[in-house]
């Protein structure tokens, strides 16, 4: 170790002072140094304090320790998480530049969770006491003998099979009958006839997609089940809007570290490598997309445009999708040298359109409809039957499901529902049911 | 300011999770194990090979996209046109987040590496040797010396250096003497009462004691599917044994119309013309026995591998021998191995000719095709599979 805890102290002075002449705006940030060990272990529980047991955890651990100690894998850049005060931890066996890189660019983040409108639902005050009170009703569930750890995980499996399919800005579940009311309101005023067909006993009454929020409105399941569901589903919820802005996650928290390490006077011996590292971590990935890398250059382009005032909107209003949308234009496509590629029957893979004049915004759209979620299906509950049967939908987009992963997940829904299911989807333009 | 902590808590806060992981593992590893068995890498007697085991389900499902996706990539500097071809295999979606979500998709198999003593144990993990009787323990008791404290009197090899130089020192600090301070470099020296020894006490314990023959069939009848089967066969007896026992002897008896007593790798290689005289092994067998395996001191196991082949002339003098077998034996093990046979076919005369012998001592199984291997096993040591 070429540093001590004081020197952590005394670089950390420096960037908030720094930070702050910036304007920028973050939680307490809240460093805890770890062995390499821990880190790994904090990494497979998402960062929090205190986690739920389950073998997908010790999975991702031990996948994690081998590529690590088979040396193909250095350890996260970061971790911080999204509480406030802002958890975030530190490899003690990082040397000291390392850690300057890393301190700045928890800033950015922190920055980021605090501002950016998708995180107001996240409640970070309270996540980690949430998440270490989840984690004690489980251990109770585990130790109930009427329930037991069989029953438990698979709950708990059932329950990350469906962990996304919930909302995405964490709002409150409105109630069916406040819905209702709703419907009888519109009927009651319906002058053209518009609601003449509606069915008001249906069940829901618009496509719910808060699919484990029904399950756990709706289900005739035991007590304990319903609570795991609602565990994993405010997890879920607390974790969409870091899926929905990872790109303009790690570009805010790359610039900021860019533009604080060259402010704080660094001697060359620690300049020299945070500038190496940074190049290391912005760098783009050949035939994919690095979010550190695409959102660096993003804001970057929009402070040489418009002006850094424009980079502060953006990160409290944009989402991935929208940022893009608004921000990456022709001769950015053409600089990075986008392209868009898929798979083909019988030609393997090939490119389907690449940053020219004429291909440039199909090759964005693509990108667009990848980002910020966008690579997990929609489904919702189209209906629930008199006999209790669920209609599940998928939302097909012209990408067509994975047919064994939805089969295994039509049992994890089946076990949580516990009643009947159908679901249904459409592949190669076919429609096709399950149950 | 920012808050900075050392971590402290020495608690492993994955243990739990990497401890359920690896029960689900070794439940379908359990449970992929038994396609493997009779594979033939598994008689190779390297304990260093490595097993591949197709492993099913410790996969996480979630809705994913399947290949007909497009995807986004970044290639600044290279020159990439349409229709260009840029990879063979289907691409896999690039999950949300890359931790959580299942990278590849619809593989329902993914291997497991374990080593040869790790396969053997979780061959062999719920199974026990049937009717393991506390026989007359005498001459492989195992004594094992334990430690029991000390003890002020002892034989200077178990004087402990460490207790007695700690005994002084406290002797010294009680009586204030100070080396510092000592006039002319007077040292404190040791004292009688100083010296403590180890204290040991025997501690016997008692073993089972097993000897196990194997006997093998190598005449020309034998082919070399067959041969295959039996050694698979004995592997998984082999192993069982010397993994539950350590203090056992085995005896390897291969025949054709003699029997001789030989060593594990050649019981396994070697192989020879003729006819076939079933009685000359467990003659020998017996003779063994008699000489160097008391049944009052020992536990006899025998099994047999054949194709069921005998000199009818031989017969009368088999089935004394095996009467005697049954006599001593805890568990005369005869398999009858017959691959080419059709449906069929009856079974070979030896197998004919031990039934009426059937009972608690002599069990007979049969072996058609590798798939038979497993469950011909398992009824002979009379265990059940793990449940999970």
């Amino acid at each position: 170790m070429d540093y001590r805890l004081e020197d952590l102290k005394n670089w950390d002075e420096k960037i908030v002072t720094l930070a702050k002449q910036h304007g920028l705006d973050w939680y307490d940030l809240d460093y805890e140094v770890v062995d390499y060990h821990e880190m790994i272990g904090a990494m497979v529980h998402h960062g929090m304090p205190s986690m739920y047991s389950h073998w997908s955890f010790g999975k991702s651990f031990e996948q994690t320790m081998n590529r690590y100690n088979l040396g193909a894998e250095g350890l996260p850049y970061e971790l911080i998480i999204n509480s406030n005060p802002s958890l975030a931890y530190l490899m003690r066996e990082n040397p000291l530049y390392l850690q300057i890189l890393i301190m700045a660019h928890c800033v950015g983040h922190s920055d980021f969770f605090k501002n950016n409108r998708m995180f107001r639902n996240t409640m970070p005050e309270s996540v980690i006491q949430r998440l270490r009170s989840a984690k004690k009703r489980i251990q109770k569930y585990v130790e109930d003998q009427h329930i037991g750890i069989d029953a438990v995980e698979k709950t708990l499996d059932a329950c990350q099979a469906l962990q996304f399919q919930t909302t995405k800005y964490g709002q409150v579940r409105r109630p069916h009958s406040e819905i209702k009311a709703e419907y009888v309101e519109l009927i009651n005023n319906d002058k053209d006839g518009k609601y003449k067909n509606f069915n008001i006993d249906m069940m829901p009454l618009e496509p719910d997609y808060d699919l484990l929020g029904f399950i756990e409105e709706n289900a005739r399941i035991p007590e304990w089940k319903r609570d795991i569901i609602h565990v994993c589903r405010e997890e879920g919820q607390y974790f969409w809007p870091q899926i929905q802005t990872k790109i303009m996650n790690e570009g805010w928290a790359s610039m900021t570290h860019y533009e604080l390490c060259h402010e704080l006077d660094l001697p060359g011996e620690l300049h020299i490598p945070i500038i190496k590292m940074h190049n290391a971590v912005v760098r783009p990935h050949f035939g994919a997309i690095n979010p550190y890398h695409l959102g660096f250059h993003l804001f970057q382009k929009i402070k040489e445009r418009h002006g850094i005032e424009e980079c502060f909107l953006a990160r409290e209003v944009c989402y991935d999708a929208s940022f893009l949308r608004q921000y990456l234009t022709e001769e950015d496509c053409v600089e990075l040298n986008l392209f868009s590629y898929s798979a083909k029957k019988k030609m393997g893979i090939t490119v389907d359109d690449v940053s020219d004049e004429i291909g440039w915004e199909q090759v964005k759209k693509d990108l667009i409809s990848g980002v910020a979620g966008g690579s997990i299906p929609v489904v919702y509950v189209d209906e629930m039957k008199k006999d209790r049967m669920l209609i599940v939908k998928h939302e097909h987009d012209g990408r067509d499901l994975e047919l064994n992963h939805a089969k295994e997940v039509m049992e994890h829904i089946k076990y949580l529902w516990n009643d009947p299911i159908r679901f249904y989807t459409e592949i190669e333009d076919e429609p096709w049911e399950m149950d | 300011m920012s808050i900075f902590r050392e971590h402290k808590t020495v608690a492993d806060r994955t243990a739990t999770d990497r401890r359920r992981h690896k029960r689900k593992i070794e439940k379908a590893i359990r449970e992929g194990i038994h396609h493997i068995v009779a594979d033939e890498s598994i008689i190779s007697k390297d304990g260093k090979q490595k097993y591949r085991i197709p492993v099913r389900g410790i996969k996480e499902y979630r809705f994913v996209y399947g290949s007909n996706g497009k995807q986004v990539g970044s290639a600044p500097g290279k020159d990439v046109k349409r229709d260009q071809k840029i990879g063979d295999q289907q691409q896999p979606g690039q999950p949300a987040q890359p931790n959580k979500a299942g990278g590849d998709k619809g593989e329902e198999y993914y291997d497991v590496e374990i080593t040869h003593q790790e396969l053997a144990e979780y061959l062999f993990a719920e199974l026990k040797l049937p009717e393991l009787q506390k026989r007359q323990f005498s001459n492989i008791d195992t004594e094992k010396l334990k430690r029991k404290g000390y003890r002020p009197q002892g034989i200077m090899p178990r004087l402990d250096r460490k207790k007695s130089a700690i005994a002084r020192i406290k002797r010294m600090k009680a009586a204030g003497f100070d080396s510092n301070l000592s006039e002319d470099g007077e040292s404190f020296s040791f004292h009688e009462d100083d010296l403590k020894y180890r204290h040991y006490k025997i501690k016997k314990k008692p073993c089972t004691n097993a000897v196990i023959f194997f006997v093998m069939d190598v005449s020309g009848s034998m082919s070399q599917e067959k041969k295959f089967l039996a050694r698979s066969f004995y592997f998984l007896l082999c192993q069982f044994l010397r993994l539950k026992y350590e203090t056992i002897d085995v005896v390897f008896i291969s025949h054709h119309t003699e029997a001789k007593e030989v060593e594990e790798k050649e019981f396994f290689t070697v192989a020879s013309l003729g006819g076939t005289k079933a009685s000359s092994a467990l003659e020998l067998a017996n003779d063994i026995i008699s000489k160097r395996y008391h049944p009052s001191s020992w536990n006899i196991y025998l099994f047999q591998c054949s194709d069921g082949d005998n000199f009818s002339e031989d017969n009368d003098k088999f089935l004394e021998e095996a009467r005697k077998i049954c006599s001593t034996a805890q568990l005369y093990g005869y398999c009858e191995i017959e691959p080419e046979t059709s449906w069929m076919s009856d079974a070979g005369k030896l197998f004919q000719l031990l039934r009426p012998l059937q009972g608690n001592k002599l069990k007979e199984v049969r072996i058609n095709k590798r798939d038979d291997v497993w469950p011909a096993f398992l009824s002979l040591m009379g265990g059940t599979q793990a449940e999970d």
